[in-house]
């Protein structure tokens, strides 16, 4: 649905995206990661046709955003990491005033504000002034007002920043409401964890480049340099972790074990069947307590891509 | 990057951003002080200049000239009024879009540049023709006394109207071009005050002058004189309230003799064999060229995204706080 092929911009000296690639298949949301000036807002802009890139393509849809930006705009919709809003407007005049600027026909229009209220659950603020509310609500209005004209696509740069927990668990499901609707959504966001319970597929962008990008398993199993197990016993002496681990090692199946915080880490081919190995230790003696699949932390994903930009700055 | 041709027909009709800026607009309550203020004044203009105007002709003119002079009293005072209102009301109107951060969501809506800047001119000049509109009662009034024919009325408002409109079309010029709205407010105001009060009062010196040279030079001047009068200077073609002052004294014919300049930019009118153009004509030309740079000049920057001077990257937003930065997980 998105297509991003060398993507460049300069802004005057300042390098901000140089051959940026990367793709987001329809229906899934993707995370969009990196640092600050890694490029993310200045490659959602582009998407929204608000900058105009200097070299590579940008599609939406298939159609080029620089090209045609008037069809790009009537399958987008874009919420900045701002929210502006207008002084002396209700809520529900706030959303027809959008709906009518998205040509939403007329008849239509106070329908949809009142579905998209629905949606963020103001509908009992419809007619409190836009300015009375909390960030939290106004952020949800934002992203009602780039719903107004159903758009296949949600462009969302920072959705979730300053928002309290309370507020950032209803904006996280309410995009995820939104997926369900079937459509497409980068996200932007610093906000590592979030993007990891959220985000379906990953990218990475650090100083203009993409340093990662794939689904989110892909990603996470690509972290942790394939696939690994933990195994935890109930007696954590190092006689019976070493025992363990010298029964575990004398496996053809198991390429490597080591013991890490007490317990056993196990790297595994891609074909390797676990309970085979739970009911053996089992049989062999072992108590164990718990077996789980050792998945990469998005946040370590991060700090190690990015480290260099960290590293120069 | 323009819509279809219907849809932007549409929007010189039905363009939201005049409803949602005239209800922005008149839910303060700066809407009805502002048009009190106006009238205020007016009224006391009336009355200042009826007064005066009865204490100096009384027997020795009639109702007629006191009714012209009150009327071109009112007229010139509610084109100050106009000068002093329009760039407040359209030199903020695109820069404070850009400083409540709602700009670029107009931009990626259906909204073309040239829906935009229609939309925010109409919602800015509507203010100022809602101030002339509530003022005709004022006018009517005066009216009645006479001296004062219709024509002269129509043109009396044609220079005004347009004279608003070509304010408010370079200050949305100016709220393009500069990032910020007091920056644009303040060029904007300079700018009014150049093109109106300034080419008034610097064309009239500049006419005094060469009179005062042709007098010096080659005697009386008139139609008496060896060569006839110099001519108005330029300047003074453009200015609206010297367009004002000299449609509304010169057409009835009864001159006050106050401004040479009226004597001899046009003597007699067109009608007469004099000057083929009227100054309020001039005017009125010169306005509406403004009106037409303003507007294209606006949707030019616009839809070439040169949106502000000094615009920064993307990249030279300000740092977020850090709790929003790295928030602990």
């Amino acid at each position: 649905m998105i297509a991003v092929e060398g993507l460049r911009k300069r802004f005057g000296h300042q390098v901000a995206l140089q051959h940026l690639n990367f793709a987001v298949p329809q229906g899934e949301i993707f995370g969009f990661l990196g640092p600050n000036g890694a490029g993310k807002t200045t490659t959602i802009r582009i998407l929204a046709t608000l900058t105009s890139p200097d070299g590579g393509t940008a599609t939406i849809g298939g159609i080029p955003v620089d090209r045609d930006a008037f069809r790009v705009r009537r399958l987008i919709g874009y919420m900045p990491d701002f929210f502006g809003v207008y002084d002396r407007l209700s809520t529900l005049e706030y959303l027809e005033f959008y709906a009518d600027c998205h040509d939403v026909p007329p008849r239509r229009q106070r329908a949809v504000a009142h579905e998209l209220l629905e949606l963020v659950d103001l509908t009992a603020r419809a007619g409190d002034q836009v300015d009375t509310l909390s960030r939290g609500m106004k952020q949800r209005l934002c992203l009602a007002r780039a719903l107004v004209h159903d758009p296949q696509v949600l462009l969302l740069d920072e959705p979730a920043s300053g928002l309290d927990p309370r507020a950032r668990i209803e904006m996280r499901e309410l995009i995820r409401e939104l997926r369900r609707m079937g459509k497409t959504i980068l996200i932007s966001s610093h906000i590592v964890p979030e993007v990891e319970e959220l985000c379906t597929w990953i990218g990475v962008i650090d100083r203009g480049r993409m340093v990662e990008v794939g689904p989110k398993a892909d990603v996470l199993r690509r972290a942790v340099g394939g696939r690994r197990l933990r195994i935890e016993l109930a007696n954590v002496e190092d006689q019976t972790l070493g025992a363990a681990q010298k029964w575990i090692a004398e496996r053809g199946d198991v390429i490597a074990a080591e013991v890490v915080d007490n317990a056993l880490e196990l790297s595994v081919g891609e074909d390797f069947v676990k309970h085979r190995l739970l009911r053996d230790l089992v049989h062999a003696g072992f108590d164990v307590d718990s077996f789980t699949s050792v998945t990469g932390n998005l946040s370590d994903v991060f700090m190690r891509l990015t480290v260099s930009a960290a590293g120069d700055a | 990057m323009m819509g279809s041709t219907p849809t932007s027909l549409r929007r010189l009709v039905k363009n939201p951003l005049i409803v949602k800026d005239g209800l922005s607009r008149v839910r303060t309550w700066r809407a009805p002080a502002v048009i009190a203020l106006y009238l205020a004044v007016l009224g006391l203009v009336v009355y200042l200049a009826l007064t005066f105007q009865l204490a100096v002709f009384r027997g020795g003119f009639g109702f007629a000239q006191v009714g012209r002079n009150v009327f071109t009293a009112i007229a010139e005072v509610q084109l100050a009024l106009v000068c002093l209102f329009g760039p407040a009301v359209a030199a903020g109107a695109v820069s404070g879009e850009r400083e409540r951060q709602t700009l670029d969501v107009l931009m990626v809506s259906s909204m073309t540049p040239w829906a935009i800047i229609w939309g925010k001119l109409v919602a800015s000049v509507a203010f100022i023709l809602l101030l002339i509109t509530a003022a005709l009662p004022v006018f009517a009034t005066v009216f009645f006394l006479g001296g004062i024919d219709f024509e002269q009325f129509l043109i009396s408002q044609l220079v005004t109207v347009t004279t608003a409109l070509s304010i408010g079309a370079v200050s949305l010029f100016l709220s393009v071009l500069f990032q910020r709205t007091l920056a644009s407010t303040v060029v904007a105001y300079g700018f009014t005050f150049a093109v109106t009060a300034g080419t008034w009062l610097v064309g009239t010196v500049l006419t005094q002058m060469a009179f005062a040279q042709a007098q010096i030079s080659k005697g009386p001047i008139g139609p008496t004189g060896p060569t006839g009068p110099p001519g108005a200077h330029p300047l003074l073609l453009i200015s609206p309230f010297h367009a004002l002052s000299s449609a509304l004294q010169n057409a009835s014919g009864a001159r006050l003799g106050l401004q040479p300049a009226n004597v001899l930019l046009s003597p007699g009118g067109p009608a007469a064999g004099g000057t083929a153009f009227e100054p309020w004509l001039a005017t009125v030309l010169f306005q509406l060229v403004l009106v037409g740079l303003g507007i294209f000049g606006a949707v030019w920057l616009l839809r070439g995204r040169r949106i502000t001077l000094l615009q920064r990257s993307p990249a030279h937003r300000p740092a977020l706080p850090p709790e929003i930065e790295h928030p602990t997980p």
